[in-house]
């Protein structure tokens, strides 16, 4: 029975090849090891975004409940030498295997990366509390903006036969199970269609008549079909946001819910402010195959701003922050990265004023409402504490309040628990 | 720690290996038990005091056997006392939710389950002494006079949590004098290296595969049974990649571990998997198990009685879940079948049929094997014969089978005796032809494992399937 195994024996003298082979990957090794404790130490990966795992503490109880073992792990992986470049390393060979889908993220036709979508679990809470919110509003109208992702709105591009072209996705299975008890992910009504239009279209009836709804998604499509020949995109190759002109698309679908005229791109100075932006769908690979995007801002002439972010107490004159453009993290040039309130005041509007309660998509979007109000408060709700809905009833001139979020990281922000 | 983790491969493995071969022959068993315990706590910082503790009562229960065992009643007291207690312990951390569960449902009582987290490799290490145990009370081995060389053996590493599982005769010699030669530091090394690339760029990669196809709910009736090959080969190429880096480590300092795994997936028969799956499992089970039960020498019933008993245990030991039961279950049928219906007849089928057979027959049962929930199973089964809305045929087998091609075909290449039989060609061939063949292989290595580490680097942590059981 085990003839095949016997046979070894007779294969057992090594000669210098092997013993060659074999001290070179030793010596590879070896090299890491020593690499990893010569190496700097970073705290922070610009890279990958994310503050780096600390020099794990050495305690008894750390030991005990396998907290110290978890964190020597995560300290070793993220300290590794030449972590990025073998992050590169084994995209590049998948690629080269074929594989048209990495890490979740689709290597689309025309060479750009969208990130699959995959329904989540928290999107019943998420509805629940945009409803509470609403309710809690004295005057002001509710707006609420939910934003497909590229895989929604660039499904031409997607690789052939993919899950995400299928009418029944993919649902939130064992391995991106996280205490869901059935294991089902969410599930619209039981019905079987995981895909972002029919999700959207469910936030929206669970939150219609209480709720203005803006079809973001309607707009984004028209875009696309009108610009299919244009090199103007509607969503970054290598990032998870939409773009300057995928949120002009989104401005047009809000103006048409509160019966506004839109202004017109033509009316903007608009500006390629970089050509080597890497986002965070790039950051997932970090293949340097994949290339780089490009930033446009749009600047109206007539605008007199003066931007106060609460937390810093800094004030400036523009919605955006050039100093950005020389980190990884370019997308944060719109609107000066993460702060729980922003209120930019445009004196050459008279009068008006808007609540945006938003995530990073809204960055790009709110430079375009600044024609239509004198004031526009920007609240990111991971980072304010004081209640959004009391200030915007302490505030009576604001009339419009609208709720901005992107699909694919929706769940993600834990505070939207904390808007009322 | 697991093998294919950085922790291990980078600082553990080196400092060993340094110091182990650093160190005079006396000082080496005591650098291998400390890093073995090292390695064990790594995981299991509390549990480690239990396996020392099971491994005490053995060497205990060996000692007392040896002294005192004068009479064959005394000698059953001191065996039957060792094996309640290990067997015991294992009962209780493996399988005393799954038995609460049980209880419960039968009485409608709501008695909370202990919760009880299991200790890695309980399974693995509570055969090896068990089987350490009936050796000595049959005399078949000495008892080990130190408690310290015995914990050696019970917790050494490389084999410690997810075998093969190795029994104190194989390793007796080998424990008191051993060298490692030039020969067995390189092919060791590479059996290790190959052990690792095995897991790290096919098990995993086949893993994600089976994972993607897993949650889709989708899929054709095609891609249904592509996902379960998908799970057998992540399986196989998990599991005996596990025993190779096993071999390979314990070659590399002396030791002489049996082979676990022979081209499972080329048996001809279910009878033949069974001799080349999991080979340390079935011997243990067929010599402390069904030998002394009576094997197949007592008549047809007693015979079909024995099997049944085997099979169920063999389940049973793979998970407290009803679904390792059908499986084990499941197997002892086919094998029942093919010793007294069919088995005669498979042998005049053609060659490829028989294979096709042992193929899907294990194919099936290890979507068996896969669903520990019956509710995930009760909706993936139907896919496979086409039902519930599942097309027979669809576009995503493309997709997935194409994704992930090379991987697959590498795969299934691999689960053949294909190398054994390339290699025969090229030694039987002319040096030159030889040395490129060998030198190509090499650069094949490094660049595998280049692969592998970037691999690790991406995603930290990947435990082996088997941890579990």
């Amino acid at each position: 029975m085990t003839e095949d195994i016997n046979k070894n024996r007779e294969y057992d003298d090594v000669c210098f090849i092997q013993r060659l082979t074999v001290f070179l990957a030793c010596g590879m090794m070896l090299f890491f090891s020593f690499a990893f404790f010569a190496g700097e130490k970073k705290t922070f990966s610009e890279n990958e975004n994310r503050v780096l795992a600390g020099t794990p503490e050495f305690d008894l109880p750390s030991v005990r409940n396998g907290q110290f073992m978890k964190q020597t792990e995560a300290y070793i992986s993220d300290h590794f030498p030449f972590r990025d470049g073998f992050l590169g390393i084994i995209t590049e060979g998948e690629r080269l295997s074929g594989r048209k889908e990495i890490e979740g993220v689709y290597l689309a036709k025309d060479g750009s990366l969208i990130e699959s979508y995959v329904a989540q679990e928290n999107t019943g809470k998420v509805i629940t509390q945009f409803f509470r919110f609403s309710e809690n509003l004295e005057n002001a109208k509710c707006y609420l903006m939910i934003v497909p992702t590229a895989v929604t709105i660039c499904r031409d591009r997607l690789p052939d036969y993919c899950p995400d072209l299928k009418a029944r996705g993919r649902h939130a299975g064992p391995a991106a199970d996280h205490g869901d008890p059935d294991g089902q992910g969410f599930d619209p009504e039981g019905q079987e269609s995981y895909g972002q239009e029919s999700v959207i279209n469910e936030i929206y009836e669970g939150v219609s008549g209480r709720i203005v709804t803006v079809d973001a998604l309607g707009a984004l499509k028209e875009y696309a079909g009108a610009d299919a020949d244009t090199e103007d995109r509607l969503y970054y190759r290598l990032d998870h946001h939409w773009t300057t002109r995928g949120a002009y698309a989104g401005y047009t679908a809000f103006c048409r819910a509160a019966g506004m005229a839109p202004s017109e791109l033509t009316d903007y100075e608009v500006k390629t402010v970089s050509d080597d932006f890497r986002g965070t769908v790039y950051s997932k690979l970090n293949d340097p195959h994949f290339g780089y995007d490009r930033i446009v801002s749009c600047e109206h002439p007539d605008w007199k701003l003066k931007v106060e972010y609460a937390d810093s107490g800094e004030v400036t004159d523009t919605m955006y922050a050039p100093e950005y453009l020389e980190k990884k993290d370019q997308y944060s040039y719109f609107l000066n990265n993460i702060h729980p309130l922003v209120t930019i005041t445009n004196e050459a509007v008279p009068d008006g004023a808007a609540a945006v309660v938003k995530d990073s998509y809204a960055n790009s979007l709110i430079p375009f409402l600044a024609v239509h109000y004198h004031t526009i408060y920007v609240f990111d709700t991971r980072y304010y504490k004081g209640g959004v809905s009391s200030f915007i009833n302490e505030h009576p001139e604001i009339g419009e309040v609208l709720i901005l979020y992107n699909l694919g990281t929706m769940d993600n922000d834990t505070g939207i628990g904390g808007i009322y | 720690m697991v093998f294919s983790s950085l922790p291990f491969l980078f600082f553990f493995l080196p400092a060993f290996l340094i110091l182990y071969h650093l160190v005079p022959f006396r000082a080496k068993n005591p650098v291998l038990l400390v890093f073995s315990l090292l390695f064990y706590a790594w995981g299991e910082p509390v549990y480690v005091f239990l396996m020392m503790f099971s491994a005490f009562v053995d060497y205990l229960d060996g000692v007392l056997l040896e002294r005192f065992g004068n009479t064959i009643l005394k000698r059953r007291i001191f065996l039957c006392s060792a094996l309640f207690i290990n067997l015991s312990l294992l009962a209780f951390f493996k399988y005393a939710d799954f038995a609460v569960g049980i209880f419960n449902g039968l009485t409608g009582l709501h008695i909370g389950a202990p919760g009880i987290a299991l200790p890695i490799g309980i399974s693995f290490y509570t055969f090896q002494t068990v089987s350490y145990s009936v050796d000595v009370y049959k005399k078949r081995i000495p008892a080990e006079r130190h408690y310290l060389k015995y914990l050696t053996y019970v917790s050494m590493f490389p084999q410690l949590i997810a075998g093969p599982i190795v029994r104190f005769s194989t390793v007796q010699e080998d424990l008191n004098s051993r060298r490692t030669s030039g020969n067995d530091l390189v092919n060791g090394s590479r059996r290790f290296l190959t052990g690792l690339m095995r897991k790290v760029l096919i098990a995993n990669q086949i893993g994600a595969l089976w994972d993607s196809i897993r949650a889709d709910a989708g899929i054709s009736m095609v891609t249904a049974w592509l996902g379960l090959l998908c799970f057998t080969l992540q399986l196989y190429f998990d599991f005996s990649a596990y025993s190779d880096m096993a071999i390979g480590l314990g070659r590399i300092m002396g030791f002489h571990f049996p082979e676990n795994f022979n081209y499972p997936l080329s048996a001809a028969s279910i009878t033949d998997f069974w001799h080349r799956w999991h080979i340390s499992l079935s011997t243990w089970f067929r010599d402390y198990v069904y030998i002394p039960l009576g094997g197949n020498r007592e008549g047809k019933a007693k015979h079909l009685r024995n099997m049944f008993i085997v099979w169920f245990l063999t389940g049973l030991w793979h998970g407290a879940s009803f679904n390792f039961i059908i499986w084990g279950l499941y197997h002892g049928v086919l094998l029942a079948l093919e010793k007294y219906v069919w088995g005669r007849g498979l042998k005049r089928l053609p060659a490829f049929l028989q294979h096709l057979y042992t193929l899907a027959a294990v194919v099936f049962g290890f979507g068996i094997f896969t669903f520990d929930d019956m509710g995930e199973m009760g909706r993936y089964f139907p896919a496979l014969i086409g039902l519930a809305g599942h097309p027979l045929i669809g576009t995503d087998v493309l997709w997935y089978a194409g994704n992930y091609l090379p991987v697959l075909a590498v795969a299934v290449i691999l689960s053949f005796p294909v190398y054994p039989r390339v290699r025969e060609k090229v030694y039987g061939s002319g040096r030159a032809f030889r040395n490129s063949v060998l030198l190509f292989e090499g650069a094949l290595m490094l660049f595998g494992l280049i692969l592998t580490v970037a691999s690790l680097v991406r995603d930290t942590y990947n435990p082996f399937l088997y941890f579990r059981f």
